[in-house]
């Protein structure tokens, strides 16, 4: 309960900064005019993931859980959300601009682990975090992301757990076709709070076929059929820990009120992401779910007991493929200042969906041809004196 | 789902204003052959110009929806000073990013850049009339 305390007085100081910084922005002007230009390069994103996976039969019998809890299978809702608080830019000499980006982001998704033997537990993950973009406006830009939040088990009364997910990265546009980046992740993506380095490198412009291998986090193989339409062909981990309720009595110890739940799968598939229009995409993804794996933990008991590792399991399983189905809706607000061929903002936006899973919905892909063009649309390009 | 539904239809205009952006952004991209080092300052100054340019035609053309009978005189007046300090305005930002944008691709470039602008105008001009006949 005290990190949820944490959560609200951090909540509250960034909506008072988010206040105070709103008004001191929309000061900016061209000048005489009083003209409002755009403050942020980032719209605010709110992004609705859903992901299932079939149950699957636990064959092992011989432990007392694999008996109780008889299959396993996965049912997730995710709601997550960024908007740009602040924005800045300097310009270090005549022809450079970089630029300073604050977001706020949030997240709370909802876990359904099924497993028929037992009774259907909910839970649920609820965080808000802060990341930090600056463009150098020359090659590079630095992403620092800390995202806190509270796990806990919600069918059943029990205490959250506070944890800490961080991601600093530093990232390299050498050319506009090749990218690599050097950094430190704390992630629960592979199960467990694992301190990885972040290892990434990409071939291809990120509005165009390009492959990039993001470790530990992804590899993928993106490919814009136009505007509209982007395929991808990935791998990645997707996984997390939480709070479970000793409800069932998985942990013998009665003593344990809570024990940890962790799971991890390596899914590999294809994914396609549909841009209706500038306000809205959403995406779907199908492959296939390999070695998965699930354990259960008591970080208090495993505390009590002289050298044991914080996560000595007092059960781990290992479990077949499957398939795995993720869709998803991403809807964008706000206007945004222009950001065309900006490779270092291609780069902050790339970066900022490596974490948040948007798929890159920002980014824009050139259109083939101009078909159904408007005059309303032109007006900004025409002058009157054109015709 | 009433969200989901009604969503898109809201950002329809934005989506063709997007489209006609980005035509505009490749044209010129074409046009001008760019080297890597003049693509990376060139497009991030070139941005921060054309959003200074569209934000002024944009305001004088919101003070010009009201028709000329329902003004006052003194509104007519102020309309008149506006429009000539938008003009004013435009000159202004165009020098100073012309500069700008002159260090890092050149005065060759830079008048390429402003044919292909041009080019690209026409281009639109034709594909709407060619539509409308």
């Amino acid at each position: 309960m005290k990190g949820v305390a944490h959560i609200t007085k951090t909540l509250i100081f960034l909506g008072v900064n988010f206040l105070f910084f709103h008004d001191l922005r929309s000061q900016d002007s061209t000048g005489v005019l009083k003209i409002e230009l755009p403050k942020h390069y980032f719209n605010t994103v709110f992004v609705l993931d859903v992901y299932r996976k079939p149950e699957t039969k636990i064959k092992d019998t011989i432990d007392y859980q694999s008996k109780r809890l008889k299959t396993y299978g996965v049912k997730q809702f995710d709601l997550s959300f960024y908007t740009p608080l602040f924005t800045t830019e300097t310009h270090p000499d005549s022809s450079t601009i970089s630029n300073t980006h604050i977001l706020l982001t949030g997240n709370y998704s909802v876990l359904r682990p099924v497993f028929e033997g037992i009774e259907q537990h909910k839970l649920a993950k609820i965080g808000i975090g802060i990341r930090y973009i600056y463009n150098t406006g020359k090659k590079g830009v630095l992403f620092v992301d800390a995202a806190p939040f509270v796990t806990r088990d919600a069918t059943y009364r029990s205490r959250g757990y506070f944890r800490l997910a961080s991601t600093i990265v530093y990232s390299h546009n050498a050319t506009a076709w090749l990218n690599w980046r050097l950094g430190v992740t704390k992630s629960f993506l592979w199960g467990n709070r694992f301190y990885w380095p972040f290892i990434g490198l990409r071939f291809g412009r990120l509005d165009k076929v390009n492959f990039s291998i993001q470790f530990p986090r992804s590899i993928n193989l993106n490919m814009p059929v136009n505007s509209k339409l982007v395929f991808s062909i990935y791998t990645k981990p997707q996984g997390g820990m939480y709070n479970f309720s000793n409800h069932d009595s998985l942990d013998s110890r009665k003593t344990e009120s809570t024990f940890n739940f962790t799971r991890y799968e390596i899914n590999t598939g294809l994914r396609c992401d549909v841009r209706t229009g500038p306000k809205f995409n959403f995406y779907i993804a199908l492959g296939v779910s390999s070695r998965n794996n699930i354990t259960f933990y008591s970080e208090k008991a495993n505390k009590a007991r002289p050298r044991a590792p914080y996560r000595t399991y007092f059960y781990s399983q290992d479990l077949a493929s499957t398939l795995y189905l993720n869709f998803g809706l991403v809807f964008k607000f706000g206007k945004t200042r222009s950001y065309y061929n900006n490779k270092n903002l291609y780069d902050a936006m790339n970066l900022n969906s490596t974490i948040s899973g948007d798929g890159n919905a920002q980014i824009p892909l050139t259109p083939q041809r101009k078909s159904d063009i408007n005059l309303e649309s032109v007006r900004d390009l025409v002058d009157y004196n054109d015709f | 789902m009433v969200l989901v539904a009604g969503y898109p239809l809201v950002s329809f205009s934005q989506a063709e204003k997007d489209k006609v952006e980005l035509l505009r952004v490749s044209f010129i991209n074409k046009k001008l052959d760019l080297t890597n080092a003049e693509s990376e300052k060139f497009w991030p100054v070139y941005n921060e110009y054309n959003d200074k340019i569209k934000a002024i035609r944009k305001n004088l053309r919101q003070s010009y929806r009201r028709s000329p009978e329902q003004l006052s005189e003194a509104e007519a007046e102020e309309l008149y000073l506006l429009d000539i300090k938008s003009k004013q305005a435009e000159v202004d930002v165009h020098k100073q990013y012309g500069d700008k944008i002159k260090g890092i691709i050149g005065v060759k470039k830079s008048v390429r850049l402003k044919v292909a602008e041009e080019e690209f105008k026409r281009e639109i001009i034709n594909s709407i009339r060619e539509k409308s006949d």
